[in-house]
Parts: structure tokens; C-alpha cells; sequence
């Protein structure tokens, strides 16, 4: 059936698609207007004008992390040194994580490290399931040239089994970087159903405990880009200085580097990558701050933590 | 050239967000170098009836010839509500649309809806894309009121079963990329781009050397997330992953040929 058309609904029309045609009609012409707008950003140049020291990296998590691929993704981006380290990540509250596995999962960030001496730093994790071993552990693995600690979920960061611990690391003047989370039913909102999360994993507010019961420690709240609810993290770490933040992870929305540093200052927030490379860098790259603020961010700030202990970067 | 297959303008309902007109996404564009974006608007997935942003993000475009020569707009179609193919035409004829995007998940409907199937089909018969997202936000994150559900590559590939010759972007690949072998074939031999803002695009080389160079475009999914990263995928590709004529096709040469333009 032929459809009817009125003369006004014609020009109407015609008039609208004209416009519509328009819309995508000197888009590949040359556009001298165009060009004198848009700047030269030349991206890989951005990316190797700025010193990196990677607060938050792992090896032999996965064939991805392995030392060869880690060192890999750093030369590509211009990573100059990764901290790393092995938490052991499968805890089920079945399998012991007996100090025994703890001492193996140090041992090979040690070998890492021994492979990569002039790339790679290396950080301890615990079971602090057991007080005794765990403290003969960050002997070892101090003597041996580790320079932090990383925790997992075994147990929570203000739990009491933590409390030797986190004294021991204070006179070492050491950063504790431990992973943390938030998301609906895991934080202090929303208690609406399981995610699933280990039981001990620690939350925003457990960190915030352990801070204000020990003002001299130094915690490193993991990437927050791991996918937690990261304006939540920084409105509730604002007001505790001895917390600070890695911004690793897979998110990396566009917003989340300036709302940390307005939340945070400048100088309580450290690159990481934890095996998400591009964003790690790009997220950093991509934010407001200005050039003195990026140095900060991707190596001072952390370099700062390291020369406390005794593990600064020349 | 720089040709951005995956931003917006327009609202999250749950978070705020920045860069998020088309005057502040052309000053992103402007720094860091990007000529043109294919654009959708957000509020659309959030509006029942989408076509109230299609006509906005129109009315945005149109309010400026800076804009109309820097954005390609995206229709967003609901293909179960009213009107839809009077929308679909409008957006077509009277907007220059040069494709759809459409949210299943956010729309509660299948992708094999005969619906949605009905939909791609008039697309494809227009010679115009089908951007089919992943995921707009992280989950794990995501507001009590947000979904829970993401796709894999895997729970896109019955719309290209049921509709192979349509032209698709495939944007913000997020979570698992495994296919069976019978799957692969049909993605690899549909004409289809990834777009490279998803953070499974932390393995372009890999899959680059799976799927072949015709398959990748730039995107940033924009003003979600970071402007950076989906071009830094690209740009930090070694030689011998891919040469500049292959970074060209990533930069701007396979999103004109699925656009057509």
C-alpha cells in the first residue's frame, strides 16, 4: 500500500533528514577546524615521561604472573620496579595454609626477585593463624631482603592475632598492604545477601580499627580498582592519615583518581597495578592531576614509604 | 585518525560522572587527540521509552556544527517497547543514526527475543551496525538498584547464530572471552569489531593473533571509563604484534568499515 504523505509532512520531513545527513557528513573531509582543536597527544611518550615504582604486583599467582610476563608488561609501560609478592589466595576455611606452605609461597617471590634484583622487590605474606611461625617468618624474609607485607583473608586486620604483627612491622617501619573489599553485603551498608567473599576478608572499616588503634603503622588499603566500591573507601579513610591507597585493580573508571586525591591528598595515594597493567597506567594518566602530582603518584609517594624501611629506589 | 567506537553522553542514575555532554567529551577528544566519537546516550538505557534519548542526544548534537562534525550517534532501541520501529526509522531517516545499540539485560529481554531478532534484522537490512555492550559498569560495585548480571563473549553469540550477516560492535569485553571452537568460527567469520576499552583487551596481542587485525577498534566507553586506557591497549603493542598499518586499522580503519563511512 502506498503510503500518504501531505505536502507540509514532506518538507518537514525533508527538511529534519537534510539535517540528519548532516550530522555525519564532514566527519572524514578535511576539517582545518578540527585539526586546530585537537592536540598532538602523543600517548607513549606520556607514558614513558613518568617514573613508575608498582605498589601492588604479584608473581606466580597464575601463568600470567609469572616473573617473565610481569617483567614483560613493565618494560612495555615503563614500570621500573613492581613490589611483589604471593599471598596464598585459595583459602576455603578447609585447607590449613600451614606455615610451611606460608615459607614456600616466600621462597618463590625470593626467587623472583633474585631473577629480577635491578626490577623487583619483594613483600612476605603470613597466615597469622599462627602467631609463633608468623614473626620467625618476617625474620626470615626481612634478613632475606623483603621490604613489606601483604595479607590476605585469613584473618581480618584489626583481628587480635594481628596485633604482634602489625607491632613487629611498625619498628621495622614497614607498609602492611593487605587486601580489602567493599560491595553490597560486604561493607558497612547493605547487608543484603552472601557475595561469596571470604568470611575474614577485611572491610573499610576494619582497616579504620586497626588504624586508629595503631596511628604509628603504616596499612595499604589493596587497589581500589579491584572492583569495591571505591568513593566509599576514600570518604571513610579521609580522616585516617596512616591509610593509604593503591589504585590497582581491573575498574578503572574515569572518575576514580581525582575523587581519591580530593578525598585523600596527594600523597596518600601509590600506582599499582595487581596484574591489570593498562589501567593502571591509564587511569593515573587520564586524571586531572598535573605533572608534579602524577610523579608523586606513580613513584614518589610509595619510594617515600620504601626509604622508611630502608628499601627506597635511588 | 582517531575514531572512538564506544562513548556517551547522558546520566548514570547511581553515580556522577564527569565528561558526560558532548562539549565536555569533544574537550577530551581535543586533548588527547581523537577525531571522532560514535556516540549513544546514556539516559536511554534508564528511560522506558528510549527514543526520548534519541531525541535528546540529537537535539545536543544538532545545537552546535562543531558537534555534528565530531559525533556519530548511536540509536538506542528497545525493541519490546511501543513504536519501536517508527523510532528505529526516525532515528535512520530524519537523525543520520548510523547504528543501534541495544540492552537486553537493562530492557529485560532475550537476545534471541524475535523481537530483538526482528530488530538487528531491519539493521542489518540498512546496511547499519549493532553495538551490543558487555557491561557498562563493574558489578561488583554497582548500586543496590543496578543489575548483578554481566555478559560473557559467550552470551552474544546467539543473536549473531540467529543473524550472521549483520554488522556487530562488540564493546567493553569484560569477562571471559572463551568460546567453542563451532562459536569462534562464527564470530571470526561475521563482520564484527572488538572494541578495546573492556579490561579482556589486556590480551590484544593474543587475540589479535586468534581473530586477525580486521577485528579490533579503538574505544574508551567513555565518560565511564578512563579516556586512556583503550587507546594505551594499541599504542603499546610491540612491532611484532602489530605494525603501524595494523595500529592504523585499530586507530580508525576497521570502525570506518563497519560504519561504512
Amino acid at each position: 500500500m502506498a503510503s500518504k504523505i501531505n505536502r507540509r509532512k514532506f518538507f518537514k520531513d525533508t527538511a529534519i533528514s537534510a539535517t540528519g545527513m548532516m550530522l555525519t557528513s564532514n566527519l572524514l573531509g578535511c576539517n582545518p577546524e578540527r585539526e586546530s582543536e585537537k592536540s598532538s597527544y602523543e600517548l607513549m611518550k606520556e607514558v614513558k615521561k613518568y617514573r613508575k615504582l608498582d605498589a601492588h604486583a604479584h608473581v606466580y599467582l597464575s601463568p600470567d604472573s609469572d616473573p617473565e610476563v610481569v617483567i614483560d608488561f613493565a618494560d612495555r609501560l615503563g614500570i621500573e620496579k613492581l613490589c611483589v609478592s604471593r599471598p596464598i589466595t585459595n583459602y576455603s576455611g578447609t585447607e590449613p595454609e600451614d606455615p610451611e606452605q606460608v615459607r614456600e609461597s616466600n621462597d618463590l617471590v625470593i626467587k623472583a626477585v633474585k631473577q629480577y634484583p635491578d626490577r623487583l622487590i619483594g613483600f612476605l605474606t603470613l597466615n597469622p593463624v599462627y602467631p609463633k611461625e608468623s614473626l620467625e617468618e618476617i625474620d626470615r624474609c626481612v634478613d632475606l631482603g623483603m621490604a613489606g607485607y601483604k595479607g590476605y583473608t585469613q584473618v581480618k586486620i584489626n583481628d587480635p592475632l594481628y596485633f604482634p604483627i602489625i607491632e613487629k612491622f611498625i619498628n621495622l617501619k614497614m607498609i602492611m598492604l593487605m587486601h580489602g573489599f567493599c560491595q553490597l553485603g560486604l561493607g558497612g551498608y547493605r547487608m543484603k545477601y552472601d557475595i561469596g567473599e571470604a568470611p575474614n576478608t577485611s572491610i573499610p572499616e576494619d582497616f579504620v580499627d586497626a588504624a586508629k588503634r595503631y596511628p604509628e603503622a603504616m596499612f595499604q588499603f589493596a587497589h581500589i580498582g579491584g572492583g569495591a566500591d571505591w568513593e566509599y573507601e576514600c570518604k571513610l579513610f579521609k580522616d585516617y592519615p596512616n591509610i593509604y591507597v593503591d589504585t590497582s585493580g581491573s575498574n578503572n573508571e574515569e572518575k576514580m583518581i581525582d575523587f581519591a586525591v580530593k578525598y585523600l591528598g596527594e600523597n596518600r595515594l601509590f600506582y599499582g597495578s595487581d596484574g591489570s597493567y593498562y589501567q593502571g597506567v591509564g587511569k593515573i594518566l587520564a586524571s586531572n592531576l598535573n605533572e608534579s602530582q602524577k610523579e608523586k603518584i606513580f613513584f614518589d609517594n610509595y619510594n617515600n614509604i620504601l626509604k622508611k624501611g630502608g628499601n627506597g629506589v635511588a | 585518525m582517531l575514531l572512538d567506537i564506544n562513548a556517551y553522553v547522558g546520566h548514570w542514575p547511581f553515580k556522577q560522572l564527569k565528561y558526560n555532554t558532548c562539549n565536555t567529551l569533544l574537550e577530551r577528544m581535543n586533548k588527547y587527540g581523537v577525531d571522532i566519537s560514535v556516540v549513544s546516550n546514556l539516559n536511554g538505557i534508564f528511560y522506558k521509552n528510549t527514543q526520548s534519548a534519541n531525541e535528546e542526544l540529537f537535539d545536543e548534537i544538532n545545537a552546535g556544527r562543531r558537534f555534528r562534525d565530531r559525533f556519530i550517534p548511536f540509536a538506542i532501541i528497545n525493541p519490546i517497547y511501543a513504536g519501536w520501529k517508527d523510532d528505529l526509522e526516525t532515528c535512520i531517516t530524519e537523525m543520520g543514526m548510523k547504528g543501534i545499540r541495544i540492552y537486553p539485560l537493562y530492557h529485560d529481554y532475550e537476545l534471541t527475543d524475535p523481537a530483538c531478532i526482528e530488530l538487528v534484522e531491519m539493521v542489518r537490512d540498512r546496511d547499519l551496525t549493532v553495538a551490543l555492550t558487555l557491561r557498562i559498569v563493574d558489578s561488583r560495585q554497582r548500586s543496590w538498584m543496578d543489575l548483578e548480571k554481566e555478559w560473557e563473549l559467550k552470551d552474544i553469540v546467539p543473536i549473531i547464530r540467529e543473524v550472521p550477516d549483520a554488522k556487530y560492535m562488540i564493546l567493553n569485553v569484560a569477562n571471559s572471552t572463551r568460546l567453542t571452537d563451532e562459536e569462534m568460527d562464527l564470530l571470526k567469520k561475521a563482520d564484527i569489531v572488538f572494541d578495546t576499552s573492556g579490561r579482556s583487551m589486556n590480551k590484544l596481542g593474543e587475540l589479535l593473533s586468534i581473530y586477525g587485525k580486521n577485528k579490533f577498534a579503538f574505544g574508551t566507553h567513555s565518560p565511564i571509563l578512563d579516556y586512556l586506557t583503550g587507546l594505551l591497549r594499541i599504542e603499546s603493542l610491540r612491532d611484532t604484534e602489530a605494525n603501524n598499518e595494523t595500529k592504523e586499522l585499530f586507530r580508525s580503519g576497521n570502525a570506518r568499515r563497519i560504519l561504512g563511512i
